[in-house]
């Protein structure tokens, strides 16, 4: 599964959440809103249906003071004039009422202002009537009452509250259109909200669910590949160790059948070194015997006495001799040296609890006379015990204490300091000099086998390090040095704390 | 030696044999000695052509064995003598460059009389094969057959 998918999951994720998060709250604003203007247009409607009311209820009033004035002039009944009272009392609260209730409309203000006007001269012209009664001339009410009808002042009340009402009735049929509309599109606005929430929900669990079928796969695979790897480093291991193992058998007969025609050489350069010694002796007899030709005795074994031409030819071979022999012995030690790193190398490793600083005060002790010879002191600081090879350690230790004395500077009193700590489960080795030091670039140079660095003054193989190497390797760790030249060396070696077997030679 | 005791000498290497037999001479054996360089001319000789060893009926051996040879190993022919009813008591020396101490002991349990390391340095070498050749001087060894 690559890092730019799981971006895109993620990012896609996001993205649903945010979508409906956003549906919601658009849903919840819209509805708040539509729910507001819903209940704003019932109001007006409610508002409407008043205003008609009112406009009713006036005209209802002024119908009343009408007939009753009509019924006073009639029957001069005072219940009648009381009746007309109460109803000319209640039109001009009334007119007012209606007035407030549509002021918000100003084609309706400038009816009503007709209206207001209207009734005005009509109440003037009532209250012309109920004088007339009062005053005892009925005629003259009645009269009044004749010319008004003709002046049509009713009609034209009726006329223009029949307006208003028109007004009314068209502005509710408005309002409830626009009332129904809000509410339907409240419930439509909640529907598809609601369904977009729906949607996306499906689709993140659509996401969901392929990202887990995408991460079990993910998992399956790792697990295939974790068991394929581990196959395939189990495959390498033992493919290496048998490469080690046939080099170490290589390694093993090649100089074992090294040695068998080194002897005859070596054998036979002794033999021939004998018979020369022969001859010249008997040149140098021959060389001596008096004219007259009786042999004299021969010359003593040991001493060869010779002179001018035969003297230079002994030198000669004996030169040669002596070049072919220290070969040979050189041959012989490089050959030894590694017949014992191949047995070195088929040693089974036996982990035992090794008291460290015992062991390397004990390799002090035994080479305390070098140390003392050339004017060194060894200082041995608290070490980590480890549970590993005993012998192998040994060796590691004294073959680098060892160097370590054999290459201080001449002259300067040597410091040598052991030093240990432990870290993540290893424990860390520093064995330290202030001696002639490595250059740089032989530092790699120094743990070849055969190969040394610096001045050659002192008596070595070539085999030390390569050896320590090899076995702080087996033992599962690694060794390194830092040095420069003239200034001292510290190699540094890092062991398992806890060395076993299984984890070095599980398939020996 | 008292009796005209025969050395037998299997050495692959002719030099080698060269080396041993001088040395030998040198301590003053004046005994036969017959090498041979592969181990199937030794095992011919030894056992005869029919491989019962009859033919070393009454003969005083003392062989002299390297174990690398080029056609087969001197354990086998170690094993193959100790096992003869008429070599069986033959004194077998194993002459050999091996210091492998496996292959010390598994001589010496097949039955082999001394086991000796071919020294490389030569001074070493000629002493040991000098000294052997005091040892054979004084050695009692019996007929193959009885």
């Amino acid at each position: 599964m690559t890092a730019e998918g799981q971006r895109r999951r993620a990012f896609w994720q996001i993205l649903l959440f945010a979508a409906g998060l956003l549906v919601l709250t658009v849903i919840s604003a819209g509805s708040v809103y539509l729910v507001n203007k819903a209940r704003e247009d019932s109001k007006w409607v409610v508002h409407t249906i008043e205003a008609e009311n009112q406009i009713n209820a006036l005209l209802l009033e002024i119908r009343r003071a009408e007939s009753t004035a009509r019924g006073y002039l009639l029957t001069q009944r005072s219940d009648f004039k009381a009746d007309h009272d109460k109803a000319i009392a209640a039109i001009v609260p009334a007119l007012d009422r209606l007035t407030r209730l549509i002021g918000d409309n100003p084609q309706q203000r400038k009816s009503i202002e007709k209206l207001s006007s209207v009734i005005e001269t009509r109440l003037g012209q009532f209250a012309q009537e109920m004088d007339f009664i009062r005053q005892g001339q009925p005629e003259k009410a009645a009269g009044l009452v004749r010319e008004l009808a003709s002046a049509d002042t009713t009609a034209a009340i009726a006329e223009v509250a029949t307006g208003m009402l028109q007004e009314e009735e068209r502005l509710f049929r408005l309002r409830t259109a626009n009332s129904d509309r809000s509410q339907t599109l409240a419930a439509s606005m909640t529907g598809i909200g609601s369904g977009l929430v729906v949607v996306l929900a499906l689709i993140s669990i659509w996401l969901v669910r392929r990202s887990t079928r995408e991460r079990d796969a993910a998992e399956a695979r790792l697990r295939d590949a974790n068991l394929n790897l581990e196959a395939v480093v189990d495959e390498r291991t033992a493919d290496l160790r048998e490469a080690n193992d046939e080099i170490q058998r290589f390694a093993y007969i090649v100089s074992h059948d090294l040695r068998s025609p080194l002897v005859n050489i070596m054998g036979f350069t002794s033999e021939l070194e004998e018979l020369g010694g022969d001859i010249f002796r008997r040149i140098g007899s021959l060389a001596h015997a008096p004219a007259d030709g009786a042999p004299l005795a021969p010359a003593a074994p040991g001493e060869i006495a010779l002179e001018g031409a035969d003297k230079q030819l002994h030198e000669d071979f004996s030169e040669a001799l002596g070049f072919i022999k220290s070969s040979i012995a050189k041959m012989d030690r490089l050959i030894s040296a590694i017949l014992n790193l191949t047995r070195e190398g088929r040693r089974e490793f036996q982990p035992v609890k090794v008291d460290t600083r015992e062991l390397i005060e004990a390799i002090v002790t035994t080479l305390a006379h070098q140390a003392a010879e050339a004017q060194a002191e060894i200082h041995v600081e608290p070490l980590p015990d480890l549970v590993s090879d005993r012998l192998a350690l040994e060796q590691i230790f004294s073959n680098l204490i060892d160097n370590a004395i054999k290459y201080l500077k001449p002259g300067v009193p040597g410091e040598i300091r052991i030093r240990g700590r432990t870290k993540l489960g290893y424990a860390i080795f520093e064995v330290s000099d202030n001696g002639r030091g490595i250059d740089p670039k032989d530092h790699q140079r120094i743990f070849d086998l055969f190969r040394r660095a610096g001045t050659q003054d002192k008596p070595g193989q070539g085999i030390g390090l390569a050896h320590v190497r090899a076995l702080v390797r087996r033992l599962g760790g690694t060794m390194s040095v830092s040095s420069e030249l003239n200034t001292g060396s510290t190699f540094t070696i890092t062991l398992p704390i806890a060395w076993n077997v299984s984890n070095r030679n599980r398939d020996r | 030696m008292t009796q005209p005791v025969t050395i037998i000498m299997v050495e692959d290497d002719e030099g080698h044999a060269r080396l041993i037999e001088r040395n030998i001479r040198r301590s003053g054996v004046n005994n036969e000695i017959v090498s041979f360089t592969t181990g199937t001319d030794a095992m011919r000789h030894l056992f005869g052509a029919d491989g019962s060893g009859l033919v070393q009926k009454g003969n005083a051996l003392l062989i002299l064995l390297d174990l690398n040879l080029p056609d087969m190993t001197g354990i086998d022919i170690l094993k193959q003598i100790k096992e003869n009813k008429y070599l069986k008591a033959s004194p077998v020396v194993v002459l050999t460059t091996t210091d492998d101490s496996q292959e010390i002991k598994r001589c010496y349990e097949l039955g082999c009389n001394v086991y000796i390391t071919k020294p490389v340095n030569y001074e070493n070498f000629a002493n040991a094969i000098r000294q052997l050749g005091l040892f054979f001087s004084v050695i009692q060894v019996p007929p193959a057959a009885t």
